[in-house]
């Protein structure tokens, strides 16, 4: 078989396609699901990162716009990226980020004490208004259930963020992780409903 | 139908495309990484040697920092900008390169070997995870130098595709990307010690001050793991499916031999004897292990090797937030003392109690115990308590408790003694009424259960296991089956850890398949569920990223009246 001129002409194209990439497609859409849920919301008694004892429904119900996630510090890459999210919607809202409650609460109680949590906040420039709590397994496991994001161990957990205004019985139940616009248009949602 | 000329030509032509593309490849790929390689540097790095280099890249990798000290940035989720003190590479990847998988994100492997090879639909690839290790990736072609940097500075791979939001879209100069990509290019392709083609070779040290019962119970249990070691029968069938025969990944099945490596003499020879083990038969990791002194000899020799060191029964541990190689059962020692203080400063009664007295003997348990009370204490923001240190084996005159009396009215006081200090287990002469009194169980041993009835109500004990309450209706099957052994019911606690350490580590030894790491080894078992109620010793065994204390609780309790008590819970396991 003769060598055509073709196939000489293949391993320049091959580097030719090496050096100019296919244009890359169109940045996914959001994938994350919203729904509205009510939940009971248990009287639990928490541990901040400063190692104060906070009234998990007064803290739920402390008349700010509240938003929830469940983490762990040790977490690879749910939490991690959960967090940096926390941390710019912190940055867009600049001198008004106090005026909204982020909690984050650990799914990991065993490890995540106030030192390490505190340390985890200072990593992520954490702003007055988030609090990372802890507390015993069984309390944790209560808050997990009430919102209906229950894992028996941390090794299966799942993202998901939970939105409420002051005053109102419904959240807004985000499952997925999503970007800062994303984070920002729902919670506007939530707070002008 | 093709006919058998037409399917001659039709061949022919198929191999010259073919012999085409692989020139193409030739020229597009880079070789495979060696381990070995020199002067392979990019110009822009010039001045730097390959070590400056890869040291460079482990800090960007792992601690996020670029060459000038400065935290890297990126953006996530295509809007959310990240900088390396929040996370970087290795917090998806991990140390060794071999990816993860959380909820339905799945971090692929980038160690240097599987970037520089095409990734085929087929191709089956490790994650740390909850899956079974399993994960397919897309096709793309393996990377090159340039397509790898390219894919850090856009989150476009050699495909063409855009990575998963998920992945950072680093912000990095030329510089900075080439130190990256030399790091990612060499990430785990330096041979593991220890494993051949046929087996894996482990080691369990113990320390010549073991007696032989405690000896037996933690090497038994062990030997009769190794000996009987085969991976599960899914893991097993799978790995006869001709996909892994035709990825030669039939070593996933080696076997395994377990040296035992005896330390003799004082502990200062125990380095020398440790390298000389290590130099006639080098291991993938140390399993299980006995001292009854400080494991400190033995954990740095394994720091230092970059040797995995899973579960040594151990009162003593190093107590380190940043050493990565040895795995404990728990704090020992200093977690009692830490419960402790973590305790009394819940009590508000009597956290402010002025004195704060701990009582110890100048041995290690009695030093560990007081340094972990007093270190916690401190960082909850109390004055240091005042601790009278006995000697080794001085008596304790009835005076000393008189004498501690009449400088301190109603204090705290810590005695972190043994039981042979108390005759009658009576902790505290007449005319000495304290606030309350601490003792450590681990330290009162089988003698708990006789504290003087007097004593009781103001008696706290640290106590860092599952209740035995509870561990009665938690036979487990191991636990039965060690009634046929004399020797292991007798040190039932010492066996039963070793199979913790058994269930700890089966998983991720059946999930390593050919990838076998010592760091990918660790990340797996980091990586799985916790165990709960482990062969009923500890309530909950669990891991995460850099976390080496599987045990993190210990509870404070009371005993109740009568012959036989029951413990009183008076703490959570874990006490913030």
């Amino acid at each position: 078989m003769k060598i055509r001129f073709y196939h000489l002409f293949l391993p320049c194209f091959s580097v030719a396609l090496s050096l100019f990439p296919a244009p890359a497609p169109a940045v996914s859409q959001a994938e994350y699901t919203r729904t509205v849920e009510r939940y009971e919301i248990p009287d639990v008694t928490l541990i901040n990162q400063d190692g104060k004892r906070i009234k998990f429904r007064e803290l739920m119900n402390s008349g700010k716009p509240v938003v929830v996630d469940f983490i762990y510090g040790t977490c690879t890459t749910i939490c991690p990226v959960l967090s940096a999210g926390y941390t710019n919607f912190q940055r867009k809202r600049g001198a008004d980020a106090a005026k909204v409650q982020l909690v984050s609460i650990s799914i990991d109680p065993e490890h995540d004490g106030p030192a390490i949590m505190r340390k985890y906040l200072k990593n992520y420039r954490a702003q007055p208004g988030w609090d990372f709590l802890t507390g015993s397994r069984e309390d944790i496991d209560r808050v997990m259930k009430a919102f209906n994001a229950y894992i028996p161990n941390k090794m299966f957990h799942y993202p998901i963020m939970f939105m409420k205004a002051p005053g109102d019985e419904t959240w807004v139940r985000i499952y997925g992780l999503i970007g800062t616009a994303d984070f920002i248009k729902e919670f506007e949602k939530v707070v002008k409903k | 139908m093709i006919s058998r000329g037409g399917f001659s030509r039709y061949r022919r032509q198929v191999a010259v495309w073919l012999i085409s593309l692989a020139a193409g490849a030739a020229l597009c790929f880079n070789a495979l990484p060696s381990a070995h390689a020199e002067n392979d540097l990019s110009p822009i790095l010039k001045g730097l040697t390959r070590d400056d280099v890869l040291r460079m890249g482990e800090a960007m990798y792992r601690i996020g920092l670029l060459p000038s000290g400065e935290p890297m940035q990126a953006v996530v989720m295509g809007d959310v900008p990240v900088e390396g003190t929040m996370f970087t590479c290795v917090s998806c990847h991990l140390r060794s390169g071999y990816g993860s998988s959380e909820g339905q994100v799945r971090m692929p492997p980038i160690d240097g070997t599987r970037l520089y090879s095409p990734v085929s639909k087929s191709r089956r690839a490790p994650l740390v995870g909850r899956s079974t290790g399993g994960s397919e990736e897309l096709y793309r072609p393996a990377y090159t130098d340039e397509t790898l940097a390219s894919v850090l500075e856009t989150g476009i791979d050699p495909a063409g595709r855009r990575l998963n939001t998920v992945m950072p879209v680093y912000i990095l100069s030329e510089r900075d990307r080439e130190i990256m990509v030399y790091y990612l290019k060499y990430l785990s392709t330096e041979p593991q010690p220890g494993v051949t083609e046929t087996t894996l070779h482990f080691a369990t040290v113990i320390t010549e001050d073991v007696p032989g019962e405690d000896r037996d119970a933690m090497l038994v249990p062990l030997k009769n793991y190794i000996s009987n070691w085969r991976l599960p029968k899914s893991t097993e069938r799978g790995q006869r499916s001709s996909l892994y025969k035709r990825e030669g990944t039939m070593k996933a099945m080696r076997t395994f031999t377990l040296a035992v490596w005896e330390l003799k003499g004082p502990r200062e020879t125990w380095r020398e004897q440790l390298e000389e083990y290590y130099r006639k038969e080098p291991v993938f990791a140390l399993l299980g292990g006995i001292s009854t002194g400080e494991w400190e000899p033995i954990h740095r020799f394994c720091e230092d090797h970059r040797i995995p060191a899973v579960f040594p029964i151990t009162d003593y541990p190093v107590i380190s937030e940043t050493d990565w190689y040895t795995l404990y059962l728990s704090k020992g020692f200093s977690q009692e003392g830490e419960a402790a203080a973590r305790f009394l400063h819940g009590r508000e009664d009597l956290s402010k109690t002025p004195a704060i007295i701990q009582v110890i003997r100048d041995e290690p348990a009695g030093r560990a115990l007081s340094r972990a009370f007093q270190d916690t204490w401190v960082s909850l923001k109390h004055e240091a308590p005042s601790t009278v240190v006995l000697k080794r084996d001085e008596p304790i005159p009835a005076s000393f408790w008189k004498e501690l009396a009449g400088k301190n009215k109603k204090p705290v006081v810590l005695l972190w003694l043994n039981a042979g200090d108390f005759p009658e287990l009576k902790l505290l002469t007449k005319g000495f009424k304290p606030s309350v009194v601490f003792a450590s169980a681990s330290l009162l041993g089988s003698r708990l259960s006789t504290l003087a009835e007097s004593e009781r109500g103001y008696v706290y004990v640290t106590y860092p296991y599952l209740l035995p309450q509870v561990s009665k209706g938690q036979r487990t099957q191991v636990g039965t089956s060690l009634q046929n052994d004399k020797v292991l019911m007798t040190r039932r606690s010492t066996a039963l850890k070793m199979y913790s350490l058994a269930q700890t580590i089966s998983d991720p030894l059946s999930k390593m398949r050919t990838f076998v790491s010592r760091d990918y080894f660790l990340e797996l078992i980091e990586a799985a569920p916790d165990l709960v109620a482990a062969p009923a010793t500890y309530p909950r065994l669990s891991f995460g990223t850099g976390q080496r204390y599987a045990s993190k609780g210990c509870y404070i309790v009371q005993l109740t009246g009568g012959p036989n008590p029951e413990l009183i819970k008076k703490s959570e396991w874990v006490i913030h």
